[in-house]
């Protein structure tokens, strides 16, 4: 087990190390604002906001209401093309 | 290849392939904390709903395009033929001469300095109250300066005949 923390420990550091993370952050964002995801949950913020009352609503009401639908939202096309650089960068540094 | 060893490298690719969709996983959250981080200043800082004003007070705030005005329809050379007083010397000067007479009135600034220790010397010599730059102050302060300055030249003087 502790190989396996070992190996995806190493990973992430490469991850970071070479600027792959960062990339890959930007290339997600800007799909997904491509894609009219962040418009989507941004209208659901809205509602968030309405029925919170908006000198009332906190970071922690957002991120409740909106992460897992935001998780669920993303095209698959989008994180086929993510799923498709991680695994070339895998295949590359992880062995 | 040997059986075990396509059951190996099979079990090596679920592995990375667990740890890809991990590392997707984590983007996807990190973009939603961002959205969730961007909408709270947002809304905090009072411009989220700032799309959804009224076409009546948004045409308050269009551009501005006259002469003589800049964009927000402010007057942007009031202050050009405006006089000051100088709470120094009480003279009025104009707004655009200003702060640099405050400075030379002040004795501040970088060449204040070198200007009075101009006067010093020259004022010492010729004792002119002609000044080219119309201070009358400073020509009270000149006599002090001189003053001292004769005494030190003189001293200087007898020390040299001395040697």
């Amino acid at each position: 087990m502790s190989k396996d923390s070992k190996m995806r420990a190493t990973i992430n550091q490469k991850l970071t190390e070479m600027g792959e993370r960062e990339r890959l952050k930007e290339l997600l964002r800007s799909k997904l604002t491509e894609c009219g995801w962040r418009d989507q949950l941004k209208a659901h913020c809205k509602d968030v906001i309405k029925e919170k009352g908006l000198e009332h609503v906190t970071v922690e009401d957002l991120v409740v209401e909106i992460t897992p639908k935001g998780r669920v939202l993303v095209p698959d096309s989008v994180k086929k093309e993510l799923l498709q650089r991680i695994r070339a960068f895998l295949a590359q540094h992880a062995t | 290849m040997k059986m075990d060893e396509i059951s190996m490298s099979s079990l090596d690719n679920s592995k990375l392939e667990g740890v890809a969709q991990d590392i997707l996983s984590d983007l996807v959250e990190d973009a939603c904390l961002g959205l969730c981080f961007e909408v709270h200043r947002a809304v905090k800082q009072g411009y989220f709903f700032l799309e959804d004003t009224d076409q009546e007070t948004m045409r308050d705030f269009e551009i501005v395009d006259q002469p003589g005005v800049d964009v927000f329809g402010q007057v942007y050379n009031q202050w050009k033929n405006k006089e000051c007083v100088c709470p120094n010397c009480s003279r009025s000067i104009a707004a655009s001469r200003f702060a640099p007479h405050l400075e030379k009135c002040l004795g501040m600034g970088r060449n204040s300095s070198r200007i009075a220790n101009r006067r010093i010397v020259t004022g010492n010599n010729t004792n002119n109250k002609s000044e080219s730059d119309q201070e009358d102050n400073d020509d009270v302060n000149d006599n002090d300066w001189s003053y001292g300055a004769e005494k030190k030249e003189s001293k200087l003087t007898q020390e040299i005949q001395i040697i």
